[in-house]
């Protein structure tokens, strides 16, 4: 059963195409993940969904529902994590999700009950009547996890929902969103522009750049689209002189397709077979009197699917200036 | 299809909240006191032992006891209309956000968080008059009553006013120009520091036409038993302004969006 059905939709601001004729469904009990970079349209779908933004055209039904037709209906149906902490730091966590339980019509007894389960289940039962501003980031992530799903949702919607987390708290959190598909059964649909929340996490993954879904499936099939391995080398040279005779050299001894400098001195090739290539690689290098700090091949990730699909990185995204304050609030 | 019942939690809700984050945020209640009292200790003793003038003396009043009902006004209107606006911040960043997809209905939930607001400015107003009482042991109290629901509609139409200009703005800038060009004037031509009496004609007429100078006329009625306007008039017109402003806010917010 479908859960989420998206058919055309355009969203337009001004000049703008945020979001340009998508079409997509997702089914009962998936974890859906958006991957795109920052500006990729990713917030402004997820807003169209929650019904917080009208579409421009196309049509989109959540639960059941019309987004534009029946707000409210959708509304009952749907949890949502918004990118930005949405919080009442002054107030303690139970007090956040005592009045967010009660906007949704949770009843008194069944709302305390609830609260104890969550506070549980996003193990915070210590901290949960302690004021929201003394927590960390991803304490204030799991709480507002916990909120989205007091009144217990169909589809919970997160935005961006470890962004700003250190690693280890960015796991901790996929498994609290894990375990809610594998005990509760809930649908999750989520954005990312990080290439392993989306491919450690999700079931199916869209990928989205400049309003439009440039390719979609299951995180392993979108990888295998690319049938070469990838071989990273950090090397110590950095004048640029030297480098184009070295990537000329490269490129008459076969590396034509694929290899590029990244940041931190890094060369990337898209090779057939990683261990005939880099002793060839080598080769070429040391005739440079290049000296090679590391080397490591990989399977393509995510990140090498969006690198071919747009010919740029996720990372070359800059952020802008709203990210930084975003994440300024978040760290504070 | 309309549940009362849901409609009460709704309010009461988004109130309670308001009424939280007041009582634990101290910092605040200081800060938003200690605003007025220089107001009535430096600029309204300063000014009245300077130059008692003559509208004051005519009236009978020292200005102290002339000025003290429009300071407790006007900590009424900033608190409750900087209140009012900064619904901004939090529709697009914060708690509010959250709110707006939760199947209930938006106007009830503003209109909660408005009266939430403007208790919390009623309040503030009060403390402020319980310091001033000790400045001025003169005043009348037997109006009190009275005063709190003057106190009140004051609150409630500044709110409103300050959230139905917030959906328009988008920016800091656009808030700090509110402030300059709204509040400022509003203040400065509600009679609080000086008699509507005895200004230039154009200016009675902005006067007039602003919703303050008929709270600050009431609240100097009651507590100093002199008045421009009749204690009547002054509620009607804030009953008016009341229902007005808080039926924008709502609308407003009712079909907001984010973005």
């Amino acid at each position: 059963m479908d859960v989420i059905e998206i058919e055309g939709l355009t969203k337009r601001f001004g000049d703008v195409l945020a979001v340009d004729n998508v079409s997509f469904k997702v089914k009962k009990g998936e974890i859906f993940g958006f991957l795109g970079p920052n500006g990729a349209g990713k917030t402004t779908l997820l807003n169209i969904l929650v019904t917080v933004l009208k579409p421009t055209s196309g049509t989109a039904r959540v639960a059941g529902y019309d987004v534009l037709k029946y707000p409210l209906k959708v509304r009952e149906k749907i949890g949502v994590v918004f990118q930005d902490i949405t919080l009442d730091r002054e107030l303690t966590g139970r007090e956040n999700l005592w009045i967010h339980g009660r906007v949704y019509g949770v009843n008194t007894s069944r709302l305390k009950k609830r609260i104890d389960e969550l506070s549980r289940f996003i193990e915070l039962e210590k901290w949960i009547d302690v004021q929201v501003k003394k927590y960390s980031g991803g304490m204030m992530r799991r709480l507002e996890i916990a909120r989205a799903l007091i009144h217990n949702p169909e589809i919970l919607f997160l935005d961006e929902p470890t962004l700003g987390l250190d690693p280890q708290t960015r796991v901790h959190v996929w498994d609290y969103i894990k375990r809610l598909r594998r005990e509760h059964g809930i649908t999750v649909f989520l954005t990312t522009h990080y290439m392993d929340e989306a491919e450690k996490l999700c079931d199916r993954v869209a990928i989205i750049d400049h309003g439009k879904i440039i390719s979609m499936g299951k995180p392993e099939d979108l990888t295998r689209q690319i049938d070469r391995e990838i071989v990273y080398v950090r090397v110590d040279e950095a004048d640029g002189f030297k480098v184009e005779k070295m990537f000329k050299a490269l490129g008459e001894n076969g590396f034509v397709e694929g290899f590029r400098m990244l940041e931190d001195k890094t060369l990337r090739f898209l090779v057939d077979d990683a261990s005939k290539a880099i002793p060839k690689i080598f080769e070429v290098l040391q005739g440079f009197k290049v000296r090679i700090r590391e080397v490591k091949y990989s399977k393509p990730t995510l990140e090498d699917v969006f690198l071919q699909l747009t010919g740029k990185s996720l990372r070359e995204y800059e952020a802008g200036f709203v990210e930084h304050v975003r994440l300024y609030h978040r760290r504070r | 299809m309309f549940r009362f019942r849901e409609a009460l939690i709704s309010v009461y809700v988004m109130w309670y909240r308001q009424v939280k984050r007041f009582v634990r945020a101290r910092s605040r209640l200081i800060g938003s006191i200690a605003q007025p009292l220089f107001w009535m200790l430096f600029f309204g003793l300063g000014f009245s032992s300077a130059l008692s003038f003559q509208e004051a003396r005519s009236f009978g009043l020292g200005y102290m006891s002339f000025l003290i009902p429009g300071i407790v006004m006007m900590a009424v209107f900033f608190t409750s209309f900087t209140a009012g606006i900064s619904v901004i911040w939090d529709k697009e960043f914060g708690f509010l956000k959250e709110v707006l997809v939760a199947p209930a209905s938006r106007s009830l939930l503003i209109f909660g968080r408005a009266l939430g607001d403007s208790t919390v400015a009623a309040l503030q107003g009060f403390i402020v008059l319980v310091v001033a009482y000790f400045l001025t042991p003169t005043l009348l109290l037997d109006g009190i009553p009275i005063f709190t629901l003057t106190v009140f509609l004051t609150a409630l139409t500044f709110t409103c006013l300050g959230i139905a200009l917030a959906s328009k703005v988008r920016s800091i800038e656009g808030f700090h120009l509110l402030t300059t060009f709204i509040a400022m004037p509003t203040l400065f031509l509600s009679g609080a520091f000086f008699p509507v009496e005895t200004m230039p004609e154009w200016m009675k007429i902005l006067a007039f036409i602003n919703p303050l100078t008929y709270s600050v006329d009431a609240a100097r009625k009651i507590l100093t038993n002199i008045g421009f306007f009749s204690l009547p008039l002054n509620l009607m017109v804030l009953l008016g302004s009341t229902l007005i402003f808080t039926f924008i806010a709502a609308w407003i917010f009712e079909k907001t969006t984010v973005e």
